[in-house]
């Protein structure tokens, strides 16, 4: 626990200097032939990246020049090689989600300067896109609204939460606290299994069951409403729910139920006002991340959607489904081009942020509380 | 031996009372059962059952139902039925209460009494209120039963006289029609009604108070359970069922009928043949079939995960064994967590503007391999530090008190004590990108039809060239088929289906069902090594 606060109390600079102390005493404790490999396969894997990037035919020179060196280095000086090959698959893990930022928000720039508008004397670039609700890629005014997708990947969303939510605490409840041995080695690889299913056959059962039974039901004209994809995609936020739930409440001190029980309280008083409260938190978080499962399921929802990008009528009629952001990608990359595929990655856009500040959020709420129950056990 | 005698006549009496409680719960069940039948259409409501509606049945029951909760509940109060109630019962079953009888009221109001949107929200606040304060205010035993057990009972009245038939249909009267039918609504009703009383009459069965509320909590939570479970076996059972028929569609058996298949150099032919997975697509095909699809996405997989496992594992080493607890670890952390739950279409998109221009600017199976790649390498970096930090620090202290290196520990010691998670985890990860669709869509897939002749073969596919980069592969470089993508296709191809297939629904069934069989199995094999390592390490 001292070491993290005398961390945290270091500044940035102090912090810095002390990793140039570090990487100064490696340098001095390795041998020279050591750095020099380091160096060519660092260098060398530079070169590689670089060529990669310019979409270059001679990447395959550097490429073999990393890959001689670290044969060199692994056979040679295979304590130093190790520490900088496992370096660099670290850090390439962050290179690939900074490339994903980059190349999905550069390709959908042209489509945001096409959509600025001016709002008091301002010209807000990508403005309009969300205050008129009119996609229209074939006849003018050409148009790329993003608001019935968002409205329709809310809509989803919100059913799809209201079905995985309870019962995904619900279930995790079950497994971390209620069943017996057996029955929990029985339900648990069941949930797994349910979040193996793809999420294609999810779709086809939909697209081919659930689809033609509800538009009957309702008396609905055509196939496809939000409410049938929120319960769908809902099953299959379940198990993201569940787990995360359940770590979370198993996580809880034995300690704490313990207390709980041994002043006479049944186990049921005990998990509402010992374990919930106490995983309050990390409950929550398993929700969030189940919400971003669902935001960004795609297959279910382009099957069994309509494919047509307008409101329904009124909002809140959950009966018709037409399209959501991921759908509109999935449907339309084959013939978009330009300006209209420029449109999807904006979209694209729009659910990797989302999801991405959801992840952060739910990582922040979890963090937390493994902090405040660290601290109590 | 007074006490006794005492004891013995409160079990009598508690017994009879037990009866009701039970036979509740019981009825709550069948009525479950119907419910559900009904919504699927599994009996019909026009139809009646012996002679008496469908309709009428469900209404009964529901009556019977809700009259014996109250009818418990009010026995209990006035001293009939022994139980310890508490004083009240308690805001959850409040809200429950509250919320349902404004619904109730609220929808009455406003449609069947027309006073509108502000009538109908008057009327569902001033009733919903009642029930809240009548389950607060009063002993738990009526407090928990009478509002409750009065929505069954209302129900099925409702049913009996025939306000809600067979025929009722409310339009909503919005500008894209839709309405709520009898068959909808009938069966959707019957199910809440039920659950609430089941609910109830599980907490009577207790006795009331805390054990009660722990037997009603506990009732819903295992139906919840059971449920989940039932879904899983329906969806897989659906699937087979449907799928099975497909897929056996010309096969025989003996020697000589399969195909010529070599191995090793050495050239025989299988026994058997199923030519739904043995054939790909070609006018003159008896049958046709998905192999195509079966290989491309063994080679999708294999890339995916020669790509991603030792980028992973390195990541996972790094982070757990050189690098100090610090902002970069954090920052990796939050990254590899990112990346894990960014949608799949987000992937298909990278890959889109990032892969496809730098391998030929076409869609190709490389591609692919690489998009699923990087979905798979958070998951592998997050399973394996979880491995690797499950494994005792006394193994690493050991290690280095023989005087080693650390990374000498790291190869001998935290790897293979680590290994048995890992590879759990990949083979789950890998069950995972088998069936994602979305990635590949935009990278690599192809046509609806592979021909058969088109199989990828990306071992023989090598050939070396004299300009740089010297190596090449067109079958990496071209688009190929994969089984999600192939399911995917068939949907969206519709009616066209018909002239390439003689049963174009059969066919796609049982491409799902393969698809099932496939990522299953994946996951088949996961939970098996998971459990064998763990049995093992328990017995050692």
């Amino acid at each position: 626990m001292a070491s993290v606060t005398d961390r945290d109390t270091t500044g940035g600079g102090g912090d810095l200097r002390r990793r140039l102390d570090r990487l100064r005493d490696f340098v001095d404790d390795t041998t020279p032939a050591a750095l020099a490999t380091i160096a060519v396969i660092t260098v060398s894997l530079l070169g590689a990246f670089v060529g990669f990037l310019l979409v270059s035919p001679l990447t395959v020179l550097p490429f073999g020049a990393f890959l001689l060196a670290s044969g060199y280095g692994w056979l040679r000086h295979q304590e130093e090689t190790a520490l900088v090959l496992t370096l660099t698959t670290t850090v390439s893990t962050l290179f690939i989600l900074g490339l994903i930022i980059v190349f999905i928000f550069v390709e959908a720039m042209p489509v945001v300067r096409y959509e600025s508008t001016t709002v008091f004397g301002v010209t807000v670039p990508g403005l309009r896109m969300f205050l008129q609700a009119n996609w229209d890629a074939v006849s003018p005014p050409i148009r790329y609204s993003m608001v019935p997708m968002i409205h329709g990947t809310l809509m989803v969303t919100v059913i799809a939460t209201a079905v995985a939510a309870p019962l995904g605490v619900s279930a995790a409840l079950f497994l971390s606290e209620i069943a017996p041995a057996t029955v929990r080695e029985l339900v648990k690889p069941g949930v797994e299994i349910l979040a193996g299913i793809p999420s294609i056959v999810y779709g086809f059962i939909g697209f081919t069951v659930l689809s033609p039974w509800a538009s009957d039901q309702f008396r609905v004209s055509g196939q496809g409403t939000y409410l049938f994809v929120g319960v769908v995609v809902g099953l299959m936020a379940l198990p993201t729910v569940v787990s995360v739930a359940e770590d979370a409440l198993s996580s809880v001190p034995e300690s704490m139920k313990s207390g709980s029980l041994a002043v006479g309280t049944t186990d049921w008083q005990t998990m509402t006002s010992i374990t919930l409260p106490a995983a309050f938190s990390g409950v929550s978080a398993a929700v969030l991340l189940g919400v971003g499962r669902a935001i960004g399921e795609t297959m279910a929802a382009t099957v069994m959607l309509r494919g047509v990008p307008r409101l329904t009528e009124p909002l809140v009629n959950a009966f018709y489904g037409q399209e959501t952001l991921t759908s509109l990608i999935a449907r339309n990359y084959g013939e978009a081009d330009g300006l209209q595929m420029d449109a999807l990655f904006a979209a694209g856009v729009i659910l990797f942020v989302t999801v991405l500040v959801i992840s952060i959020g739910a990582q922040y709420i979890e963090w937390r509380m493994r902090r405040k129950l660290g601290g109590e056990a | 031996m007074a006490g006794a005698t005492r004891s013995e006549l409160v079990e009598s009496e508690t017994s009879a009372a037990d009866a009701v409680a039970a036979g509740a719960v019981g009825l709550s069940a069948v009525l479950f059962a119907l419910s559900m039948l009904a919504l699927f259409e599994g009996i019909t409501l026009s139809e009646p059952v012996a002679g008496v509606p469908t309709v009428t049945v469900l209404g009964a029951l529901l009556v019977v139902l809700g009259g014996a909760v109250i009818a418990f509940g009010v026995g209990s109060r006035v001293g009939l039925v022994q139980t310890n109630p508490s004083s009240s019962a308690g805001l959850i079953a409040a809200s429950v209460a509250g919320l349902s009888w404004f619904v109730v009221a609220g929808g009455f109001a406003s449609q069947t009494l027309a006073l509108g949107t502000v009538g109908g929200l008057l009327g569902g606040v001033a009733v919903g209120g009642l029930a809240f304060a009548a389950t607060v205010m009063t002993r738990e035993d009526v407090g928990s039963t009478v509002p409750i057990g009065a929505i069954p009972l209302l129900i099925g009245l409702v049913f009996l006289t025939g306000l809600i038939g067979p025929g009722w249909v409310w339009d909503l009267g919005w500008a894209q029609t839709a309405s709520f039918t009898a068959e909808f609504v009938i069966p959707v009703a019957t199910l809440f009604g039920v659950l609430f009383a089941g609910w109830a009459a599980a907490k009577a069965y207790a006795g009331f108070g805390a054990r009660g509320r722990r037997t009603g909590a506990f009732t819903l939570i295992y139906l919840n359970a059971i449920s989940i479970v039932a879904v899983l076996f329906i969806l897989v059972a659906f699937t087979v069922v449907q799928g099975v028929p497909g897929l056996l569609t010309g096969v025989e058996f003996g020697p000589g009928t399969g195909p010529q298949t070599s191995l090793f150099g050495v050239s025989f032919t299988l026994p058997l043949s199923v030519p739904f997975v043995m054939n790909g697509v070609a006018l003159l095909n008896d049958y046709q079939g998905v192999l195509p699809a079966i290989v491309g996405t063994f080679w999708l997989v294999v890339g995916a995960v020669v790509f991603a496992f030792p980028l992973g594992i390195g990541a996972a080493i790094f982070l757990t064994e050189y690098a100090e607890r610090g902002r970069f670890t954090q920052v990796v952390e939050v990254a590899t967590n990112g990346l894990w739950s960014t949608p799949s279409i987000v992937f298909g998109l990278f890959g889109f503007a990032f892969l496809v221009p730098r391998f030929g600017n076409q869609k190709s199976l490389l591609s692919g391999m690489l998009t699923l790649g990087f979905m798979l390498l958070p998951l592998v970096v997050i399973t394996s530090r979880e491995a690797m930090l499950s494994v005792p620090d006394e193994y690493r202290d050991a290690s280095a008190a023989l005087g080693v290196t650390k990374w000498e520990t790291i190869r001998s010691v935290v790897l293979p004590a680590a290994l048995p998670g890992v590879v759990t985890g990949v083979i789950l990860g890998v069950g995972r990108i088998a069936g994602e669709t979305a990635p590949i869509l935009l990278t690599m897939a192809g046509g609806t039809f592979v021909p058969g002749g088109q199989t990828v073969d990306v071992i023989g596919g090598f050939v070396f060239t004299s300009t740089p980069p010297f190596v090449a592969n067109p079958e990496l470089l071209q688009a190929t088929s994969a089984l999600p993508y192939q399911l995917f296709a068939l949907i969206t191809a519709g009616v066209g289906l018909g002239s390439n297939v003689a049963d174009p629904e059969g066919f796609r069934w049982a491409t799902a069902l393969i698809l099932l069989v496939v990522v299953l199995s994946f996951y088949a094999i996961g939970i098996a090594t998971r459990y064998y390592f763990r049995s093992k390490l328990r017995h050692e």
